[in-house]
C-alpha cells in the first residue's frame, strides 16, 4: 500500500513537467492515430477488393481508352463451365454545379451490376428501386454525406467526359454498408441515351468489372481474357480489383508508404521528449535513490519506480492522445473531412488501442536508460556526488 | 549588461542528454515541415511556371481537363473569328518557334490558334514501380510559336507527318525508354514505334512532362478525330477577358480559360498538401514546443543558484530572461539548420504525382526555396520562445535570498 502510495506521489511531484511531457508524447500519438487511420482505411478498401474475386479489365494501352461494350458478350461466352458476371463501366466523373470537388460517378450496366457488387443494394426495397428506375444513382456515404443527399433526393451531376450534359439521378441508395465512400454508381442504358441523344459515339466503355465463382476462375480469365483479346484493334489488360485500385493509390503521393514513414518517426519523437523527462527525473532523485539503495531496498523496486512512472504518463498521454482524434472524427464535425481516395476517416478504436500499446512501449523504452543507471547506481558515489 | 554567449553555449554541453534530446526533436519537425513544403514548392513551380499571360485554353464546357475533353468539330470554325486573335509575328532566339520561323515551317501572319490534341500512354518509371500514365500532346508547328518557351535543348524539332516525337526533359529524366533515338511505342494499340528526335524544355513548367508529336500522326495512331482542346493567342492582355467572354457566349459555347488560370486551378490539388501539412506541423510543433518548455523548466531548476548569483551580482531580471532565450534559441536554431540541411539534401530530386483531373502524371523536382527555409526558421524560433518564456520568467522571479540559500 506504502509503495502505491509513493508512485502516485512520484508522478506529482513536478505537475508541470508530467503535464508537459504527457503533451510532448500525446501530440505525437495523436498525429501516429490519424497518419495510421488513413492508411487503415486505405488498406481495409483494398483488403475488400481482395475478397470480391473480381476482375478488372482496361485497355492495355491505358486506362483512358474506351472498350467496345460488345467484349462483355465475349467474356461471358469465353468458357460456359465456369460462369463470370460481367458488368459494363462508363467513367463519368461528373461535377455538382458551383461545387468544386469532382466526383468519382460510374454508369454500370443495370443488369448485372447488383450480382457483380452484391455489397451494394442489399435491401430489397432499394435493390427494386435500381431495377424499376432509370435515374437511379447510388451514393458512396462519404460522398452522400458531404452533399448532404438522402434516398430519394432528386440530384443533378454534369459529366466530366461526353456527353458533357447534366443529367438529373434519382437517389436510391447510400450504400451505407459498403467499404468504398466515394464512388457513384448510375445505370448504363440511362447514360447511353443521354449520349445518343448529344450525338456521341455509343457503344463505349471505360472498363469491366467481373465477378467469378472462385479463385480458380479468377486464375483462368485473368489469362484467358488478355489472351482472347490480344490481336483486337483494343487489347486488354486484365487485373484483380486489389492490384487495379492499387496504381492509382502508389501514384498519388504514395500516401500509405509516407504516412507509415511519417508515424514511425513521431513515436520516435515522442520516445525522445518522454526519455528526456525521465532522465532529469532520475538526475533529480539521484539522491532518494541513493538512499533507498542504501536502506536495503533492491534494484527491483528502483526499477519498478521508474518503470510505472515512465509507463503511467505516456499510456495516460497516449490514450488521451488518441482518443481525441476518436472522439473529433466520430462525433464531431470533422467527421466530414475528406481524405483522399478514402474520402472520409474512419477512426477505430482498433486503431487508438493499438496507440495505447505504442505508447506503453515508448514508455517502456523512455525509462530504460535511468532504469539503466539506477541499476548500476552505487550509493556511495551517488552520495558522496551530491553537494 | 548581457550575458557572454559562450556562457550560453557551454550551458547547453552541460546538459548533453537533454540538449541532444531537444535538438533531435526540433531538427525532426523542422526536417518533415520542409520536406512536405518542398513537395508543394516542386509542384507549384512546375505548373506555377506554364502558360503565357496571353493564351486563352478552349475545352468542352463539362470537360474538366484537357484530357477529358472532346471538341466537335462544327465548333472550331467560330473560334477563328475571335476577338483580339493574335497572328504570328517572327520571333527569333532559341525556341523553337524561332527555329520553325528560321526553316519557313511557320509563317508570319499564321492566326495564332492551335488545335491540339491529348493522350496518354502508359510508361515504366526509372525508379521501378508501376507504370506512369504520361501525358501525349498531338501538336501542329503553330503550337511553338503559342508556347514560345518551348526550346529544343538537344536533338531537333519532328518533321511533320513523320513518326517522330520530342520529349520533355523532365519527362526524360523520371521515366525509362526516352532517349534520344530511342523507339516510343504510342498508338491506341501501342502499336506505332515513335523515334524520340528531340527533348525540349518549357521554362520549367509542366508541359517538361509531356512528349509531344505531330498532331495528324497522333490522330491517326490514336483513332481521334476530334481535337482534345484549342490553345489561341490574343494580342495583348486586355483582350483576354473579351476573347473569353466571346467563347464562352452563345456564337462559340465552349469554355474558354486564361492558360495561366488553367494551370493554377491543377495546382489546387497542392492545397490540400498544404493544409494537411500545416495540421501535422501545427500539432508536432506543439508537441516540440512542450519537449523544449520541460528541457528549459529543468536547466531554470538545476541551476536556480547560479541564477540567483547572476542577479546578485547585478545583471538585471531581462538579461537572465534574454540569456535563457538565447540559450534554447541557439538550440533550436541549430536543430532547424540541421533539418534543414538534411531535407536540402533530398532538393533537386525527381518525383511525379497522378493528377486526378488530367489522369497524367507531372513530373517535378522537390525544391528547397528561401521561403521555406524561413519558415522552418520561424517555427524553430516559435517553438523556442513559446517553450523558453514561462521557465525564463520563472527564473528572472526567483527570490535571490531564498534561491541562495537553499542548497
Amino acid at each position: 500500500m506504502l509503495i502505491l502510495s509513493y508512485l502516485h506521489r512520484n508522478i506529482w511531484r513536478n505537475p508541470l513537467r508530467v503535464l508537459m511531457t504527457g503533451l510532448a508524447v500525446g501530440l505525437p500519438i495523436t498525429i501516429f492515430v490519424l497518419s495510421v487511420a488513413v492508411v487503415d482505411g486505405i488498406n481495409r478498401f483494398l483488403d475488400n477488393s481482395a475478397r470480391q474475386l473480381r476482375l478488372a479489365i482496361t485497355h492495355k494501352s491505358s486506362i483512358v481508352y474506351p472498350l467496345p461494350a460488345g467484349y462483355r458478350g465475349k467474356i461471358e461466352a469465353l468458357d460456359h463451365s465456369r460462369p463470370i458476371t460481367v458488368c459494363a463501366m462508363r467513367w463519368i466523373g461528373g461535377k455538382v454545379e458551383d461545387k468544386p470537388q469532382p466526383l468519382s460517378t460510374l454508369a454500370a450496366d443495370p443488369d448485372t451490376f447488383p450480382a457483380t457488387f452484391p455489397e451494394y443494394l442489399t435491401d430489397p426495397a432499394e435493390r427494386a428501386a435500381w431495377e424499376r428506375d432509370r435515374q437511379a444513382i447510388v451514393v458512396g456515404r462519404g460522398t452522400a454525406a458531404q452533399f448532404g443527399w438522402r434516398v430519394g433526393d432528386r440530384i443533378t451531376i454534369r459529366a466530366s467526359v461526353p456527353p458533357y450534359s447534366a443529367i438529373p439521378f434519382h437517389v436510391v441508395s447510400t450504400a451505407q454498408d459498403v467499404v468504398d465512400p466515394v464512388t457513384l454508381f448510375c445505370r448504363g442504358d440511362y447514360l447511353e441515351e443521354e449520349i445518343k441523344r448529344q450525338g456521341y459515339p455509343e457503344g463505349l466503355v471505360s472498363f469491366f468489372f467481373a465477378k467469378c465463382r472462385s479463385s480458380d476462375d479468377l486464375e483462368f480469365y485473368r489469362t484467358a481474357i488478355d489472351a482472347h483479346f490480344a490481336n483486337t484493334p483494343d487489347p486488354t489488360l486484365t487485373q484483380d480489383e486489389k492490384a487495379f485500385m492499387s496504381q492509382f493509390i502508389a501514384q498519388q503521393f504514395d500516401l500509405p508508404r509516407n504516412l507509415t514513414i511519417l508515424s514511425a518517426l513521431t513515436v520516435v519523437v515522442a520516445i525522445i521528449a518522454a526519455a528526456n523527462t525521465m532522465s532529469m527525473n532520475f538526475r533529480d532523485r539521484l539522491a532518494e535513490y541513493a538512499a533507498l539503495k542504501a536502506l536495503g531496498f533492491g534494484r527491483a523496486l528502483v526499477f519498478a519506480l521508474i518503470q510505472f512512472e515512465s509507463l503511467a504518463i505516456c499510456v495516460s498521454a497516449g490514450a488521451l492522445g488518441a482518443l481525441g482524434p476518436w472522439y473529433a472524427f466520430t462525433y464531431t464535425p470533422l467527421r466530414r473531412f475528406t481524405v483522399p481516395l478514402i474520402q472520409s476517416l474512419d477512426v477505430r478504436l482498433a486503431v487508438c488501442a493499438q496507440a495505447v500499446g505504442i505508447a506503453a512501449a515508448v514508455g517502456l523504452i523512455a525509462a530504460a536508460w535511468p532504469v539503466w543507471l539506477a541499476a548500476r547506481l552505487r550509493p556511495v558515489v551517488a552520495f558522496r556526488a551530491l553537494e | 549588461m548581457a550575458l557572454p554567449l559562450t556562457y550560453n553555449a557551454r550551458n547547453l554541453v552541460a546538459r548533453k542528454l537533454s540538449s541532444t534530446l531537444t535538438f533531435l526533436i526540433v531538427a525532426f519537425v523542422v526536417f518533415v515541415l520542409s520536406l512536405l513544403l518542398s513537395f508543394v514548392a516542386g509542384i507549384r513551380a512546375s505548373l506555377g511556371a506554364t502558360g503565357s499571360p496571353r493564351n486563352i485554353i478552349v475545352l468542352k464546357p463539362g470537360a474538366t481537363a484537357e484530357s477529358t475533353s472532346l471538341i466537335p468539330l462544327d465548333d472550331l470554325g467560330p473560334l477563328i473569328q475571335t476577338p483580339g486573335l493574335a497572328l504570328a509575328t517572327p520571333l527569333t532566339g532559341t525556341s523553337a518557334a524561332a527555329e520553325a520561323f528560321a526553316t519557313g515551317r511557320l509563317r508570319v501572319g499564321e492566326p495564332l490558334l492551335s488545335q491540339e490534341l491529348a493522350v496518354q500512354t502508359m510508361l515504366p518509371r526509372r525508379a521501378g514501380g508501376a507504370a506512369a500514365n504520361v501525358a501525349v500532346r498531338g501538336v501542329d508547328d503553330i503550337a511553338f510559336a503559342l508556347h514560345a518557351d518551348v526550346r529544343i535543348s538537344a536533338g531537333r524539332l519532328f518533321t511533320p507527318g513523320a513518326l517522330e516525337v520530342i520529349v520533355g526533359a523532365a519527362a526524360q529524366a523520371r521515366f525509362a525508354g526516352l532517349e534520344l533515338g530511342a523507339t516510343v511505342p504510342l498508338g491506341r494499340k501501342g502499336e506505332r514505334a515513335y523515334k524520340v528526335v528531340g527533348v525540349f524544355t518549357a521554362g520549367g513548367g509542366a508541359l517538361e512532362s509531356e512528349l509531344w508529336a505531330p498532331r495528324t500522326m497522333i490522330a491517326d495512331s490514336f483513332h481521334r478525330r476530334l481535337a482534345s482542346s484549342v490553345c489561341l493567342q490574343v494580342r495583348d492582355e486586355a483582350a483576354v477577358a473579351p476573347a473569353v467572354a466571346y467563347i464562352n457566349g452563345p456564337s462559340v459555347g465552349l469554355e474558354a480559360k486564361p492558360e495561366l488560370q488553367y494551370y493554377r486551378d491543377l495546382a489546387e490539388k497542392t492545397r490540400e498538401i498544404v493544409v494537411l501539412t500545416s495540421v501535422l506541423v501545427g500539432i508536432m510543433g506543439i508537441g516540440a514546443a512542450f519537449a523544449v518548455a520541460t528541457t528549459m523548466y529543468a536547466a531554470v531548476d538545476s541551476r536556480r543558484r547560479e541564477l540567483a548569483m547572476l542577479r546578485a551580482l547585478g545583471f538585471a531580471r531581462r538579461s537572465i530572461v534574454a540569456a535563457l532565450l538565447v540559450e534554447s534559441l541557439l538550440l533550436c536554431l541549430l536543430a532547424s539548420a540541421c533539418g534543414l540541411a538534411v531535407s536540402a539534401a533530398s532538393s533537386g530530386t525527381r518525383q511525379d504525382f497522378l493528377s486526378d483531373t488530367t489522369w497524367t502524371v507531372l513530373a517535378y523536382e522537390l525544391r528547397m526555396t528561401p521561403g521555406i527555409v524561413a519558415t522552418a526558421l520561424l517555427v524553430a524560433t516559435a517553438v523556442s520562445v513559446a517553450g523558453t518564456l514561462a521557465p525564463a520568467l520563472r527564473a528572472a522571479r526567483l527570490n535571490i535570498i531564498v534561491a541562495l540559500r537553499k542548497a
